[in-house]
Parts: C-alpha cells; structure tokens; sequence
C-alpha cells in the first residue's frame, strides 16, 4: 500500500516535471533519439558484418591445380589422399576437360573463345571443401606438398582482410558509441538539472519534511526513464524504417549480399537500443539531482 | 527535550556564528530566542534540524546526538521537528491543501491518511475554506497559517518558527501567536526566534536572548527589554 502510494506520487510528479519544461524534455528526447539512433546502426552495422564474413567464409573452398599429363588413376589415388588431410571435408576432381566445358558454357556468350584459343589451356584440378576458414591455410600447406600439385589458390587474404575490418569497425564503433553515451548523459543530465533548479523550494522542503533522499530523487530517476523510453522508441522506429528500406534495396540491387534479415537479431537489436535509453534516463536522472542531495557539514 | 553542551557554531568563512551555547529546552515548553539580527537565532534553529552541524559541542534532541546520526537516519529526525519560516516557503504550483499534503505524501504516509490529517491540520488554522486556493491568492496571515499546518501535520514533537510573524502586521501577528500557543498546548514543544518586542512582552514566556553569538539572558516569563 505504501509502495503503491508511493509510486503514484513519483510518476504523477515526474510527468509533472516533463510537463513543466517540455521544451527542454522535447529536446533532450530528440538528442536521445538520434544518439540511440547512431548506436543501433553501429549494431547492424557490425552485425551484418559478421555475418557477410561468417557467408563469404562458407562458401571458401581451395583449388589445387596439377600436373597436366595426370592419368584418372593417379587422379584417384592423390583424391583419396587429400581426402585424408584433417580438416577436409570434401574432394572433387575436376579434369581439365570438364573444367574446358564448364568455362565455355559460362563464358561463351560474352567472348567468341575459338578467336581465343582452340586448344584446352586448362590444368585438372581438385576443389577442395574444408570444415572452417581457419583451417585453411594449414590445408593449403599439406595439399601443396604433394608433389603432383602445382598450385594451391584460395582466398585466406580476403578472410584476414574482412576480419582486420570488422575489428576495426567494432573497436571504432566502441569508441564512438562510449563518446555517444556521455555526451548523451550529459545533455539528458543537464535538462533533467533545469527541472532539479526549477524545484529547489520543493526539494528544500522535501528535505525538511523529512523525506528520504531516495524518495526525493525517484521523481526525477523516473522523468530520465521517461526522457530515455520516448527517445529510443523514436529512436528504433527510425532505425526499423532505414533498416527495412535499404535491406529492401540491397537485396534487389545487389542479391548476393548476406545481409540479416532474422527477426530475432533485429528484435535483440532494437531491445538493446530500448535499455540503453532507459539506462541513460536513469543515470541521468540520478546524477541531476545528487548535487542538491549532499548533506551538509 | 532538547540539549546544547558547549555548542560553537563557525562557518567555513570565518564567521563566528554561535559560541559556548549552553542550553535545555524541556519538554512542552513554549520558548522566544530575542536577539538583533545576525545574533545567531536562525544558526541556532538550523541546528535543531541539522541542516547545519556544530563546530564544537554536542547538540541532543529527542535524546539523540544529531552529530551522530548518518544521512538516511537525518530525515526521521526532522519529521519529528515542524519548521516555520519568515518567506513561509510554500510551493507556488500547489494549492493549500497541497502544499500540506506535500509533507505527508513524501514520507510515505498512506493515502488514506494523507487526507484526513491535511484536513485536520487545516482545520486546526482555521484554513479549511481555503484548500483549493493558491498561495498567490493568500494574504500573508493565511501564508503563514498554511506554513503551520505543514509544519504540524506530521504531529512533531518539536515546532521551530524562525521569525513567524516578520512579514505581518501586529493584529495578524498576535493571531499567529496565539496559533503556535494552541499547538504548544497540544503537547508540542515550540520555539520562536523573533525580534517582535511586542509579541514577547504580551506573552510571558521564557525568554533567551542571544547577542554576537552568545546567551546574554535566559528568563522564564520574561519579557524582550
């Protein structure tokens, strides 16, 4: 029942701290949403990174290219092979005939080839499949031992490349969102401060009354939770938007692109844009009304 | 009822507020600090509430050493002790009833209390046809009664009105007086800081007087000199 009383009086008094600088609150309710903004687009931002890592690395396979003048049977024996190396998943053989055939039928539409060559200037090869793209150079190492390849190709550059990337946009993003964060808490604390001097008298009474130091702040930890709500729902609804119209235009400009489209991230996302903003109207709430809360000497 | 030992008060800029107060204040009495101003009348005051500390000496109220107490225990402390001001203090947003509500709702009282002790404490000063006013629309006798009822509504032991009567004229004044009367009768211990010659005279009571900081007389049923 206390409780109850209590928290009615909180909330009525927070919206009545609102109500009395809306201006200030509409402001800081707009600087929260675009800060909120910013850090959910860094999330998708690194999240669809990964990801697009996590597709590229599936689909890596090696090639190792070899000696031309291969019979079929010692193109079976050095399969078997491979096959055998850990980490390996699948061996293909592929001869330099069915590698001419594939190459004429993907490219004869786009160059007259018997202006090229006549002659199959292909090597036989073996597309080599392994279980993770970390184990890919370790792979290469072994298959290139054997003497009947003369060439391994995959591509371990792109993957170092990539992930060199994504650290750098997560370090980058850490750094920006942290700034993000206190410049935010910043201007929530000083809006919530206006209602603080605004109120000085009640405060002062409150403290001779005899309320306790918690009960006098929740009025103002709940007008920051409520700064902090409004502004990272406008925050995510933006983001939603942005996020749903440029998915949609990727997927059709550029369909390849692994971009995420599971409702769960996006939901995990959106929640974690929603407690950042609850988090930051809290402390800002907190930290406005300490001052005035000290006890004198 | 109320214990100075040895009380100095300076603050951090050098002034010498109070110096080897020593004084007991018992229980139910009805008590006037005199003094000219900067005497140490509202020094004095803020100790009883804590809203400042002493420098040297002890200060008890209630039996309690209010040095001692820590931040969280500082606001039981004070719903034991009423204060009245000069500039009345109330809230300019909040009706009467309010403002008087004010003071139950923020130490947690119920709601079901919250009401019927308002409107008993309004009651009590006569402003009971006033809830719903303003205290822009109050004339400065019916300010200062709204400042008592929220002052008494949490039923202290203690009322501490520092210059009541400042802003008022002398009838007014003397209606105030005979309200913190009324209440010292109801079993409340009240002390009036005031430099009102005429209130202190008509009311024989104790007197305490105070000059740069220091108990210069302290006479039962005196009058101001």
């Amino acid at each position: 029942m206390r409780f109850i009383t209590g928290v009615e009086f909180f909330v009525v008094e927070a919206l009545r701290n609102v109500r009395r600088s809306w201006l200030m609150s509409f402001v800081a309710i707009g600087i929260v949403t675009v800060s909120l903004f910013i850090f959910g687009l860094f999330l998708l931002l690194v999240v669809n990174l990964g990801n697009t890592v996590a597709e590229v690395g599936s689909r890596l396979d090696l090639i190792a290219y070899t000696d031309r003048n291969l019979t079929d049977q010692d193109a079976g024996v050095l399969q078997s092979r491979i096959s055998q190396i850990t980490g390996v998943t699948k061996v293909s053989y592929i001869s330099r005939e069915e590698a001419w055939k594939n190459f004429r039928e993907d490219f004869s539409q786009k160059l007259d080839l018997a202006e090229v060559t006549r002659n199959n200037p292909l090597p036989n090869s073996f597309a080599i499949e392994v279980r993770t793209p970390e184990l890919l150079p370790a792979v290469a190492q072994s298959v290139a031992r054997f003497p009947e390849i003369d060439e391994v190709r995959y591509s371990g550059k792109l993957m170092s490349q990539m992930e060199t990337l994504i650290s750098a946009v997560r370090i980058g993003g850490a750094v920006l969102i942290f700034l993000l964060f206190f410049a935010t808490l910043l201007i929530v604390v000083n809006t919530i401060r206006l209602t603080v001097l605004a109120r000085e008298t009640d405060i002062y009474i409150m403290r001779l009354v005899g309320a306790t130091n918690s009960f006098i702040r929740w009025p103002f930890v709940i007008e920051g939770i409520l700064i902090g709500v409004f502004g990272s729902v406008l925050g995510i609804l933006i983001l939603k938007t942005s996020n749903d119209a440029v998915t949609f235009r990727i997927q059709s400009a550029l369909p390849f692109l692994p971009i995420v489209r599971d409702s769960n991230i996006l939901n995990i996302i959106y929640v974690m844009v929603l407690l950042s903003g609850i988090l930051l109207g809290m402390l800002g709430g907190y930290i406005s009304v300490s001052r005035l809360l000290k006890e004198k000497g | 009822m109320i214990e100075l030992k040895n009380v100095s008060k300076t603050f951090p800029n050098g002034v010498e507020a109070l110096f080897e107060i020593n004084l007991h204040i018992g229980k139910e009495e009805f008590v006037f600090i005199v003094g000219p101003s900067g005497a140490g009348k509202t020094t004095l005051m803020k100790l009883l509430y804590r809203e400042e500390l002493p420098s040297t000496g002890t200060v008890i109220v209630d039996r309690v050493n209010v040095s001692e107490l820590n931040s969280e225990q500082v606001p039981y402390l004070r719903r034991n002790i009423g204060v009245v001001f000069q500039d009345y203090k109330l809230l300019p947003r909040r009706t009467v009833y309010e403002n008087v509500a004010f003071a139950l709702q923020v130490t947690g009282v119920p709601r079901s209390q919250v009401r019927r002790r308002s409107q008993q404490a309004l009651e009590l000063v006569s402003m009971l046809k006033r809830t719903s006013s303003f205290p822009e629309e109050l004339s400065g006798g019916e300010k200062q009664r709204v400042c008592i009822a929220r002052a008494i509504v949490n039923n202290p032991t203690i009322l501490l009105a520092d210059e009541p009567t400042g802003n008022l004229d002398p009838q007014t004044s003397f209606e105030i007086m005979e309200l913190l009367d009324k209440i010292n009768k109801r079993n409340t211990t009240v002390i009036t800081a005031t430099h009102n010659k005429g209130i202190v005279d008509s009311m024989k009571r104790r007197v305490v007087q105070l000059e740069g900081g220091r108990i210069v007389r302290d006479q039962a049923l005196g009058g101001y000199h």
